[in-house]
């Protein structure tokens, strides 16, 4: 999928392309809003992720511009200025989400997937895990068919991030981030993910042994597939 | 008690002091003015009689020197007129006392004089009765006492209407300016009409300062406000680069320990401006305030949001709030974090096995919801304190926290006009209670 990153930062546009480039996608970057406005008349892409902070354009008019130019294309934007009236103003010109920064680039990832399911109506993304399915939209797990009612709803979305970003081990301060971002509060440790594993493996065992959710000894925690 | 008062009272007792003391001394002035006027009077008469003495002779009054005695019929006055011997010279005028034809002795005020006409020497004697002199003293008390009393009150009453009409200004000064303005919100400036320059000076000074005060508040909002959102930007490209780092298959673990590491610090520097920016956010009013929700479904997600942190320290937690309870223009994301930090104190600080009983009741149709939990408590010279950025006092404790929890729920308590008090007892608990106004319960 060809994305464009639009963003002034060289450094964060670079690790961008990195990121994003071993995920398999096609990327191109723009340091400024005029050769993004270019692009954006010329090109066709899946993904313009855009920040709303450029020294020479105002963000939103790109957006504007990127919606006119490229329908098909999901815009995600991604700003510093997190105020609350940008946000409303984004999402009503037809941003597709909208990441303030600081932000991971799981989740990123995350969202962008969450996209294309979107976008091409995936009724059900089902992942099987041993004997274990899990139903990603419905966002339900069964064990032989059989529901599973006892795994609460932070305990499937630190399952949903790990399955989303399978076979790749995740550290407690990024799975905490996905589950407690919008939280704003003091506490700067992230003890309570090891709890919150401990709890699905023993809600789990009670049907089967999930081998598949391993401990990466001092770093975190991957499922994998 | 009030300025104008104030003057009022000191103006009515200075004047009443003054005039009881005019009428008190009232007596003894009449009774020097009447002796001076009587004793001109007096002489006057002696001088007429000795006119007489020189024009017709002093055969007119003497003949065969026999004494000469003349009264007013009520023996109110008299002249008398006598022989005395040579050697005798007197030019006085005495209190005396006569003794009248019927025995009756009268007191007299009595100018004596002597003159010689032919070898013969005269005793004159003008006489006015001292009763007589005295007698006006009295009425003239009275009527004093009436008609300054009268004025009195007339210029009390002038003080007053001038007064409040030259002290309206300062009034609306405290009025307007002061009383009722809520720091650091004071609105627009509107001139006090006044002609007195003193409250001319005192109203501009106002406002002139509290426009300082604001524009440095503003400075420190906004100074906040940009450093953080200036601090985001690096901050996302550190957390991208350790993150682009940690996926790279050649980094060995050992590495990526220390790149865990470097994340876990950059989250809590994110934290820290995440936070910094949020209360900025807050106190510059860029939240709405348009949500409706009740009570009992903020507290449960609450609950279920921080269930794992109660679980881990074996935390009993009870939520008895009436169901029916609702809380309308509000800003759910903000009193989310609110309880989420409130709930989350109360963990912190809780002793293992505790207990946390979060409560409703109705106080004067306001909603009050208290948090008590059966923690460590804070000591009464910490309490004050506690809402300020970054004061940790309650740092023993295993787990950490850089002290911007309660500063948060101050600035959204504030933002919807809460009231937030604390009790807190050392050892035993501390209880948080929230006052929603009635206009906020539905």
């Amino acid at each position: 999928m060809n994305v464009l990153i639009v963003e002034d930062e060289k450094a964060l546009a670079s690790e961008l392309e990195i990121f994003l480039t071993g995920n398999n996608y096609l990327c191109e970057n723009c340091l400024d809003g005029k050769s993004a406005s270019e692009k954006i008349a010329t090109n066709q892409y899946d993904f313009i992720l855009i920040d709303l902070g450029l020294p020479d354009y105002d963000g939103l008019d790109l957006l504007k511009e990127a919606k006119h130019n490229n329908p098909e294309a999901a815009c995600i934007i991604l700003t510093a200025r997190a105020e609350v009236f940008d946000r409303i103003k984004g999402l009503d010109m037809g941003a597709d989400d909208y990441l303030p920064k600081p932000f991971s680039l799981l989740e990123l990832q995350s969202r962008m997937q969450a996209i294309v399911r979107r976008k091409f109506g995936l009724k059900h993304t089902l992942v099987a895990l041993g004997n274990f399915s899990i139903d990603l939209t419905d966002r339900t797990i069964a064990f032989n068919n059989a529901l599973i009612n006892t795994i609460t709803k932070k305990e499937f979305d630190l399952m949903a991030y790990m399955i989303l970003h399978k076979n790749r081990t995740l550290t407690r301060p990024q799975l905490s981030e996905h589950i407690w971002g919008s939280v704003v509060n003091d506490d700067y440790d992230s003890n309570y993910i090891d709890a919150h594993i401990k709890n699905i493996r023993k809600k789990l065992n009670a049907y089967e042994s999930p081998e598949w959710l391993e401990t990466v000894r001092g770093l975190g925690y991957r499922i994998n597939l | 008690m009030k300025l104008q008062t104030k003057l009022t009272l000191f103006n009515t007792v200075s004047k009443l002091v003054i005039v009881l003391l005019f009428v008190a001394l009232l007596p003894s002035l009449i009774k020097t003015i009447n002796q001076n006027y009587t004793d001109n009077r007096l002489r006057k008469q002696k001088d007429k009689v000795l006119q007489v003495v020189h024009n017709k002779g002093i055969g007119y009054f003497i003949q065969d020197d026999e004494a000469y005695g003349s009264y007013t019929p009520l023996k109110e006055e008299y002249v008398s007129l006598d022989t005395v011997p040579m050697t005798e010279y007197r030019d006085t005028i005495n209190d005396e006392l006569r003794k009248m034809e019927d025995d009756t002795i009268i007191p007299y005020r009595i100018l004596s004089h002597t003159f010689t006409i032919k070898n013969k020497n005269y005793l004159l004697e003008v006489g006015k009765s001292i009763n007589t002199i005295g007698e006006t003293s009295g009425p003239l008390q009275n009527i004093a006492l009436e008609v300054l009393l009268g004025m009195i009150l007339l210029t009390i009453l002038a003080d007053l209407i001038y007064s409040n009409y030259v002290l309206r200004p300062l009034g609306l000064i405290i009025k307007t300016k002061l009383v009722g303005n809520k720091f650091p919100q004071f609105g627009t400036y509107k001139k006090v009409e006044t002609t007195t320059t003193d409250f001319e000076y005192l109203d501009v000074s106002i406002y002139q300062m509290i426009g300082t005060i604001e524009r440095t508040f503003q400075k420190e909002r906004e100074f906040i406000s940009n450093a953080s959102h200036e601090l985001m930007t690096p901050i996302s490209i550190l957390q991208s680069k350790i993150e682009n780092m940690f996926e790279q298959d050649d980094v060995a673990d050992e590495l990526k320990i220390r790149l865990l590491e470097m994340q876990r610090i950059l989250n809590r520097l994110k934290t820290i401006t995440k936070t910094l920016l949020l209360i900025s956010q807050i106190e510059n009013e860029q939240f709405l305030r348009e949500d409706t929700i009740p009570v009992n479904t903020l507290l449960q997600e609450v609950y279920d949001e921080i269930s794992i942190r109660l679980q881990e320290k074996n935390i009993e937690c009870h939520i008895a709030v009436p169901a029916d309870i609702k809380l309308i223009k509000v800003n759910k994301f903000l009193l989310f974090n609110l309880f989420f930090n409130l709930v989350n104190n109360a963990i912190k600080y809780n002793r293992p096995g505790g207990v946390i009983k979060i409560a409703a009741k109705t106080e004067k149709g306001n909603l009050v919801i208290s948090i008590a939990d059966t923690g460590i408590g804070i000591s009464e010279a910490q309490l004050p304190h506690i809402f300020n950025r970054f004061k940790k006092f309650r740092q023993s404790l295993e787990q950490d926290s850089f002290g911007l929890g309660l500063p948060i729920v101050k600035s959204i308590a504030d933002f919807h006009r809460l009231q937030v008090n604390v009790r807190s007892e050392e050892g035993v608990g501390s209880t948080f209670e929230l006052t929603f106004p009635a206009e906020m319960v539905g």
